[in-house]
C-alpha cells in the first residue's frame, strides 16, 4: 500500500516539535543571544594555494569595539581538526590550501566592526601553483599539498582476474561518468553561541551531528579536559551531513576564551559556501562485460574523488563508493580501484548518500547500456544478475539476509508507472507540446547503513522515571529535521503504551545524554529502536517492580499504560481497566529517579573489510520525465519509490525522508553544481546555485514501503535517511534515454545535450503548432 | 548646505514610524538597515529567518501591507508608515489554519524555511482563496525548502484552502 496520511490512520501523528516550528517560536541555536555577547567573524584566505609570510593584526586590534584578534599563535592545543584524521588547520600557520582556509578570527561589539577588523588584518601571501584537477594531482608534476603527497586514501577490491574475464565477454561497455560538487544547502547556515560560565566551563550552542565528537575535538584544540565542555546541539535547521564536521565552533570557543565574553557566530551564505563541505565530485570510469546471455563476467572500475584540501571523511566516503559501485550484482571478476585525492578546490566531505549517489549513478548506467547491446530489457538484465538473499555482500562479506532486493523489484515492476512504459498516448502525452518527448526509466539501489566494519559505531540510550513522574527518554542523537524526536515518541507510545503527555524526550546536550554515537549513516532510528528493545525488559523490571511494592500486586501482572500502571488482565471494561498508580504518584513514592541504560554497537559484518556493511536498505525507483527538445530542459513528471527498510516507525517521517531525499537527488541530476574555476567558487549563493523549488516538483511521488523482514531478523527498522537521495538520478538518466535516445554521462545534465539537432524543424513546429 | 544634502553616515539612525504586528512603533535605526536585521537583532523577533541574504530563498519573508517581501532586501526606511506582519504576528492569536495544515500534513522538517513559507501561503490565500496549482507554484517558488521536497507543503496548502473555504461557507451559510 502506498504511504500517505489517509492510509496511515492514527499512526500519522503531529510532530512534537511541530507546533513551535509552524508558529515560528522554535529558537534555533543561531537565534540565541546572550547579554554582553560579541560577534565573531573569520578571516579566510582569498587564495586557493599560497604561503603565508606574515600576518599583522595590530591595526585590527586597535579598532574601537574590537575585543580580540586571534591567529594560529592563540591556539593552545592541537591546531588541527577532522573527524577521521585531524589535518585541517584551525588557523593556518604558514600555508593556505583553499579559499575557505581560516587565517585569523575576530570578536567585536558588532558585525560591522568585526568585518571592518577583518579588512584591517594584513596577511602577506606568496602565491603557489594550484591543483584543481584530481587526476593531475596524482601526477609527479603536481604540487604536493601535504607531506604525504596528494593521495588521501586508496581503496581497492579485487576478485578473480578481469583481464581473463573481458576476453570471454560477448559484450563490453566502457563509460566514464562525472558527478557534481553538490552543496548541502541547509537553510540555516552554520553558527552558534559560545559561553564560558562562571565555573570556567565552556558551553557550546552550535549545530552538529555528533555532540560528543565536537566535544572531543574542541577539548583537543583548547587543551582542556572534555569534562569542561558542554555541547548543546539541537535543534538544527538542516544538515544532510554538512554539519557533521566542525565549522565555526573552534573560533567561537577560542574567542570566548580569550575575551571571557559570550561570542556569537552566524555565517553568511557566502561564508557557508566557501568554507563548507560539498559532495565529492567524482570521475568514475567503468568497463563492464557480459556473456551472450547477459550474465555479468567482469567489472572494472576506477574512481577519482576530488576531496579538496583536507581529509574530514573523504577516505570513508571513498570506501562507501567502492562498495556501492559493486552493489547488489554478482560478478565473476572484479577490479575496483578508488582514489580520494587532495586538491585546492573546496572541501568535500560527508553528504546524504555518502558516495553512494555517485557510485549508483554510474553502476546503473552500465546496466542500461549493456541491456541495449544485448537487446534485452534493462530491468531483466538487472534481475538476471541480482544477488540472492543468501549471497555475500559487495565486499564478499556476510550481510543480514533479506528478500529486499526482490521485494522492491517486484513492487516497482508492478507499479502503474512502470506498466505504462512502452505504451504511448496516455492523456498526459496527448496534451504534450510537439517538441517534448516523455520517457520512463528505473534504477536500483542497495544502500549500506551504519559506519561499516572497522569504525567504532556505538549505540545506546537511557529511560528514566524522573522525579516529577515523566518518562524521560535520553539519547545523544540530534534533531536536524529528519523527525527523530517524533519517531522516538511514536515508538514509546506504540511499544510501551505511554501517552504522549507522559514522555519527556531529552537530546542534544552532552552533559545529560549518554554517548550513543553519531546521527549519521541512516543509523539513528535503528539505534533508538534497538535501545528500546533492550531497555523494555529492564525498565519493566525496575519500574513495574517499584509499582508492585506499592500496590500489592505481582509485577508480572502489571503493565505500562497511558498516565500510569495498569493490570495486564484489566480487560477492556473501562471500570476494571483503570490506572492503578499514576507515574507522578509512583515517582513520588520512589523518591529517587528510576533509570535504565543500554550500550551496544551497530550490527557489523563478520569480515575484515574496512567499511563493509551488514545492514542494507533496498530501493527501486521508476520515473517518468518530459524532455523539452527546444530548451533541453528535463521535467520529472512522476516518481515511484519502493523501499524495503523493515517496519515503518513513523509514516510521516518515512514519507518525508523519501520525498525530501529524492528532491536532493533531483537537484543532483538536473541543476546543482557548485562550480569552481581556478580554485575559486563561481557559484557563491542561491541565485546561481540552483536547488529545486516547488516549481521543479510538479509531479507526483508515490512511496511504497516494504516492511516485511525474515522472521529470524531482529535488527528492526533499516535506515531510510539516505536511500531516497541515491536512486533517482540514474532513473532519470534512463528515462531521458527512453524519451530521446541520448545517454547522459555527466551530472547535472547539460540542457544543450538534449536540445534537438534539427532545431529549425522543431521551431517550425512550435510556430505552426503542427 | 541644506540638511538633506549633508552626507549621512550609514550608521546614523533616524526615526521610522511603522506598525509591526499591529503595534505602532518608531524604529530608531539606520535607514538603510535591512528589515531582517531590525527584526532579528534589534527587536529580538527571531521567527523571521536569515539564510541567503539576497532575496532568493524566502526564509526571511514578512508581509508589508499584506504583500510578501524578502525582509533581507527591504531597508528600514521603506517601512515608513507601513504595516509589517511577521510570523509572530500570524501566531499571536493562536495557530492559524495554514499553520495547523502544515503541522498535520507534515509540511516541514527542520522548520527553518517554515515561517517564510507560511507567510507566502498566507499572502497568497488572502488575495486568492482558491489558487490553481500553477498559481501556488508561482507564489511559493521564492521559498526554498531543502528538507521536504515540497510534497508535504503542497498537501498542507491544499488542506488550508479546504479549511478556509469551509470556514467561509460556515460564516456565509
Amino acid at each position: 500500500m502506498l504511504l500517505n496520511r489517509q492510509g496511515s490512520g492514527a499512526r500519522w501523528r503531529n510532530r512534537p516539535d511541530g507546533p513551535d516550528k509552524v508558529m515560528g517560536k522554535l529558537a534555533y541555536l543561531t537565534d540565541m543571544t546572550a547579554p554582553d555577547m560579541l560577534i565573531g567573524r573569520v578571516l579566510r584566505s582569498p587564495h586557493p594555494h599560497a604561503r603565508i609570510t606574515a600576518i599583522r593584526t595590530e591595526k585590527a586590534e586597535e579598532l574601537d569595539g574590537v575585543h580580540a584578534v586571534i591567529t594560529h599563535k592563540d591556539v593552545p592545543g592541537l591546531n588541527r581538526y577532522g573527524i577521521a584524521q585531524p589535518d585541517q588547520p584551525v588557523l593556518c600557520e604558514d600555508r593556505v590550501r583553499y579559499v575557505g582556509d581560516a587565517v585569523a578570527a575576530v570578536a567585536a561589539d558588532t558585525l560591522e566592526i568585526a568585518e571592518q577588523a577583518l579588512r584591517l588584518i594584513e596577511v602577506d601571501y606568496e602565491l603557489l601553483p594550484i591543483v584543481e584537477d584530481a587526476e593531475y594531482a596524482l601526477t609527479d608534476d603536481a604540487p604536493q599539498l601535504h607531506t604525504q603527497g596528494n593521495l588521501l586514501h586508496r581503496k581497492d577490491f579485487k576478485r578473480g582476474d578481469v583481464a581473463v574475464g573481458f576476453d570471454s565477454c560477448a559484450h563490453v561497455v566502457e563509460e566514464t561518468y562525472y558527478t557534481p560538487r553538490q552543496m548541502h544547502t541547509y537553510m540555516e547556515t552554520e553558527g552558534g553561541l559560545f559561553i564560558f560560565g562562571e565555573d570556567g566551563r565552556l558551553t557550546v550552542y552550535a549545530p552538529t551531528q555528533h555532540g560528543f565528537m565536537d566535544r572531543m575535538q574542541l577539548a583537543r584544540i583548547l587543551a582542556i579536559p572534555q569534562s569542561e565542555i558542554r555541547i548543546v546541539s539541537s535543534p538544527i535547521g538542516g544538515s544532510f551531513g554538512g554539519k557533521d564536521e566542525l565549522n565555526v565552533q573552534p573560533y567561537g570557543a577560542l574567542l570566548a576564551r580569550v575575551t571571557n565574553r559570550p561570542v556569537k557566530f552566524h555565517n553568511s551564505r557566502w561564508e557557508s559556501v566557501r568554507a563548507g563541505l560539498k559532495r565529492h565530485p567524482m570521475k568514475i570510469t567503468m568497463k563492464t562485460g557480459v556473456d551472450g546471455n547477459g550474465r555479468l563476467i567482469a567489472h572494472q572500475v576506477r574512481i577519482i574523488a576530488d576531496t579538496g584540501p583536507y581529509a574530514t571523511l573523504g577516505a570513508e566516503v571513498l570506501n562507501f563508493a567502492v562498495e556501492h559501485v559493486i552493489g547488489p550484482y554478482q560478478y565473476q571478476h572484479l577490479d575496483v580501484d578508488g582514489f580520494s585525492v587532495y586538491t585546492n578546490n573546496g572541501m568535500s566531505g560527508e553528504f546524504r548518500g555518502f558516495g553512494g549517489n555517485q557510485a549508483i549513478f554510474a553502476l546503473e548506467g552500465q546496466f542500461d547500456r549493456l541491456a541495449e547491446k544485448l537487446g534485452m530489457d534493462p530491468w531483466e538484465l538487472r534481475l538476471l544478475n541480482m544477488r540472492k538473499p543468501e549471497d555475500l555482500g559487495p565486499f564478499d562479506q556476510p550481510i543480514a539476509s533479506t528478500e529486499g532486493a526482490k521485494q522492491v523489484s517486484d513492487a516497482m515492476t508492478s507499479s502503474t508507472l512502470w506498466q505504462e512504459r512502452g505504451k504511448s498516448n496516455t492523456a498526459e502525452d496527448e496534451q504534450a507540446e510537439p517538441w517534448t518527448r516523455t520517457g520512463i526509466g528505473a534504477a536500483f539501489t542497495m544502500h549500506g547503513a551504519g559506519l561499516g566494519f572497522g569504525i567504532p559505531d556505538p549505540g545506546g540510550g537511557r529511560l528514566t522515571l524522573a522525579r516529577d513522574g515523566k518518562i524521560e527518554a535520553v539519547f545523544s542523537y540530534e534533531e536536524f529535521g529528519q523527525g527523530l524526536i517524533a519517531s522516538l515518541e511514536q515508538m514509546l507510545i506504540e511499544q510501551f503504551g505511554f501517552a504522549a503527555e507522559d514522555i519527556r524526550i531529552i537530546i542534544g546536550d552532552s552533559d545529560v545524554v549518554p554517548d550513543g554515537g553519531s546521527t549519521t549513516a541512516s543509523r539513528a532510528t535503528s539505534m533508538m529502536w534497538k535501545s528500546l528493545q533492550n531497555l523494555r525488559p529492564l525498565f519493566e523490571e525496575a519500574v513495574l517492580g517499584k509499582a508492585a511494592e506499592h500496590i500489592q500486586l505481582p509485577a508480572k501482572q502489571l503493565r505500562f499504560g497511558e498516565g500510569g500502571i495498569y493490570r495486564i488482565d484489566g480487560g477492556s471494561d473501562a471500570l476494571t481497566d483503570k490506572c492503578l498508580i499514576t507515574y507522578p504518584d509512583l515517582a513520588a513514592l520512589c523518591g529517587e529517579p528510576v533509570s535504565c541504560t543500554t550500550q551496544f554497537n551497530f550490527p557489523v559484518s563478520a569480515t575484515d573489510k574496512v567499511g563493509a556493511h551488514f545492514l542494507y536498505t533496498y530501493s527501486a525507483v521508476a520515473v517518468k520525465v518530459e524532455v523539452n527538445q527546444l530548451t533541453g530542459r528535463v521535467r520529472v513528471l512522476h516518481q515511484y519509490h519502493a523501499v524495503a527498510a523493515g517496519p515503518v516507525i513513523n509514516p510521516q517521517g518515512f514519507l518525508g525522508q523519501i520525498e525530501g531525499g529524492s528532491s536532493i537527488a533531483l537537484g543532483f541530476a538536473l541543476t546543482e553544481d557548485a562550480v569552481m574555476s581556478g580554485g575559486q567558487y563561481v557559484t557563491k549563493n542561491l541565485d546561481t546555485y540552483l536547488v529545486p523549488t516547488i516549481a521543479e516538483h510538479r509531479g507526483t511521488i508515490d512511496v511504497q514501503p516494504i516492511e516485511e523482514l525474515p522472521e529470524s531478523d531482529n535488527y528492526g527498522p533499516r535506515g531510510i535517511g539516505e536511500v531516497g537521495s541515491v536512486t533517482l538520478a540514474p532513473a532519470i538518466a534512463a528515462a531521458i534515454y527512453d524519451a530521446v535516445g541520448i545517454r547522459v554521462t555527466k551530472l547535472p545534465i547539460d540542457p544543450e545535450l538534449l536540445q534537438a539537432e534539427s532545431f529549425d524543424t522543431l521551431l517550425d513546429k512550435a510556430v505552426t503548432r503542427e | 548646505m541644506k540638511d538633506s544634502m549633508k552626507p549621512v553616515s550609514p550608521l546614523d539612525t533616524s526615526s521610522i514610524p511603522c506598525t509591526i504586528n499591529g503595534s505602532e512603533i518608531n524604529l530608531n535605526v539606520p535607514p538603510a538597515k535591512r528589515l531582517l536585521s531590525v527584526l532579528r537583532d534589534d527587536l529580538a523577533m527571531t521567527g523571521t529567518k536569515r539564510s541567503c541574504d539576497i532575496g532568493r530563498c524566502g526564509a526571511c519573508m514578512v508581509m508589508v501591507d499584506g504583500v510578501p517581501v524578502n525582509s533581507c532586501l527591504t531597508m528600514a526606511y521603506q517601512c515608513t508608515g507601513k504595516s509589517i506582519t511577521t510570523i509572530e504576528g500570524i501566531s499571536a492569536s493562536g495557530m492559524d489554519p495554514i499553520q495547523r495544515a502544515f503541522l498535520q500534513e507534515g509540511g516541514f522538517q527542520c522548520g527553518y524555511c517554515t515561517p517564510g513559507m507560511i507567510i507566502s501561503v498566507k499572502a497568497l490565500l488572502d488575495h486568492n482563496p482558491d489558487p490553481s496549482a500553477l498559481e501556488i507554484e508561482e507564489a511559493l517558488s521564492g521559498n526554498i525548502c531543502r528538507c521536504t521536497g515540497y510534497g508535504g507543503i503542497k498537501r498542507a496548502v491544499q488542506k488550508a484552502i479546504e479549511w478556509r473555504k469551509e470556514a467561509y461557507e460556515s460564516i456565509t451559510d
